[in-house]
């Protein structure tokens, strides 16, 4: 019973989303470290590719929402999600061989908002639990 | 607020290539290169060409901005009566001098304050979209 | 100077009870199906507001500030529900306990 309490909100996807945020944010960090190194590489982790396995991992979780009976053991339902965490680890390299600072910390802002944004919205899922809950508005 | 980023971004990219561009001219004030007939031939300023950059283009029409092309001037180099000096002209009408490059150090430095205050405007309208998103988030609350 | 003319003050008519704007969605309807209906709003609601977000999420073309005020929508009316619900079953009890 505890476990589909999250499943029909967001709050999976979101936390993923965090996931995300929060690797990426450690591979920019290290473009920006090595921004006079030569023969550096600059590295990325595929915000498109993310939201396509995020996408399927959504259909999948929903399409596979049938009547739960007592007695039915849902394997984790955390696992459908998990597939989208296969993602963060595929770098993408690019083949600039001049780093720009400036768009190396324009990425990190962004993802920073896209990681508050994901963070907020979560909280206040939260939130809108416990006010169900609690019964007190 | 988001396109708004890249927009900025490419901004300070442009502005960071132009100072180069300065920097590039104000250092080679007194060079000289071979060029491929062996002659000395003076440096000459570069400048940066900015056009709109269409690939950064917003749905409501903002677009930004790219270095189209580092090109070169081609001004008269200047002349200095210096016969003992070894890039001396051997012969001709300018038997004797040497030709130096003509950049307007007056006009370069302007150029470099310019691009710097862009810089610094482009930062500040940054900090402005950021300031917009982490707002609009307080709409929850 | 002109004097000043008496105003012709008559109170205005009575509203009668006739002319009363009467919703057409509560003449003749159970209280049950106005509670049913508003639950099922704000349900839909509720889905819509997690369709955005998870349209956002997956790089979906929506603004961010349109999804951030979907949820608040959403949220508020859940809550307005939720007091409803409340005072309802305050008011249930407050019957339970009249004694006869």
């Amino acid at each position: 019973m505890f476990s589909s309490l999250f499943s029909t909100t967001t709050i999976p996807a979101l936390g993923e989303v965090l996931n995300f945020a929060q690797a990426r944010h450690t591979v920019l960090a290290g473009n920006v470290a090595n921004v006079n190194t030569p023969g550096y590489r600059l590295r990325d982790l595929s915000q498109t590719e993310f939201q396509e396995k995020l996408k399927e991992a959504i259909a999948l979780s929903r399409s596979s929402a049938e009547p739960m009976s007592p007695g039915l053991a849902s394997s984790e339902p955390g696992d459908v999600m998990r597939q989208v965490r296969s993602s963060l680890e595929n770098l993408v390299y690019h083949d600039d061989t001049n780093i720009d600072l400036e768009k190396q910390v324009a990425e990190m802002t962004k993802n920073h908002l896209l990681h508050n944004f994901a963070l907020t919205v979560m909280t206040d899922q939260f939130q809108l639990l416990q006010t169900a809950i609690s019964e007190r508005v | 607020m988001i396109p708004a980023l890249d927009i900025s971004t490419s901004a300070l990219v442009a502005q960071r290539i132009r100072l180069d561009t300065v920097s590039s001219n104000l250092a080679n004030l007194t060079s000289l290169a071979r060029d491929e007939r062996g002659n000395m031939q003076p440096y000459q300023a570069r400048y940066t060409i900015f056009q709109t950059d269409e690939a950064l283009e917003t749905k409501h029409g903002a677009v930004g901005v790219k270095v189209a092309a580092v090109q070169t001037e081609k001004l008269e180099p200047l002349y200095r009566w210096q016969p003992a000096h070894p890039y001396a002209i051997k012969d001709g009408p300018r038997k004797g001098y040497v030709a130096y490059p003509r950049v307007n150090m007056t006009a370069e430095m302007v150029d470099a304050l310019v691009a710097t205050r862009a810089y610094e405007a482009n930062i500040g309208a940054m900090e402005l979209s950021k300031n917009m998103a982490q707002q609009s988030l307080k709409i929850l609350g | 100077m002109t004097p000043i003319v008496s105003l012709s003050l008559t109170p205005p008519p009575a509203p009668s009870l006739s002319a009363l704007p009467t919703t057409t969605a509560t003449t003749g309807q159970p209280f049950k199906n106005i509670l049913l209906e508003a639950l099922n709003q704000v349900n839909t609601m509720q889905s819509q507001a997690n369709q955005a977000v998870e349209q956002l999420v997956t790089g979906g073309d929506v603004n961010p500030a349109e999804v951030l005020t979907t949820l608040q929508k959403a949220d508020i009316s859940f809550r307005m529900m939720l007091q409803v619900r409340n005072k309802l079953v305050q008011a249930y009890q407050e019957v339970n306990n009249i004694r006869i």
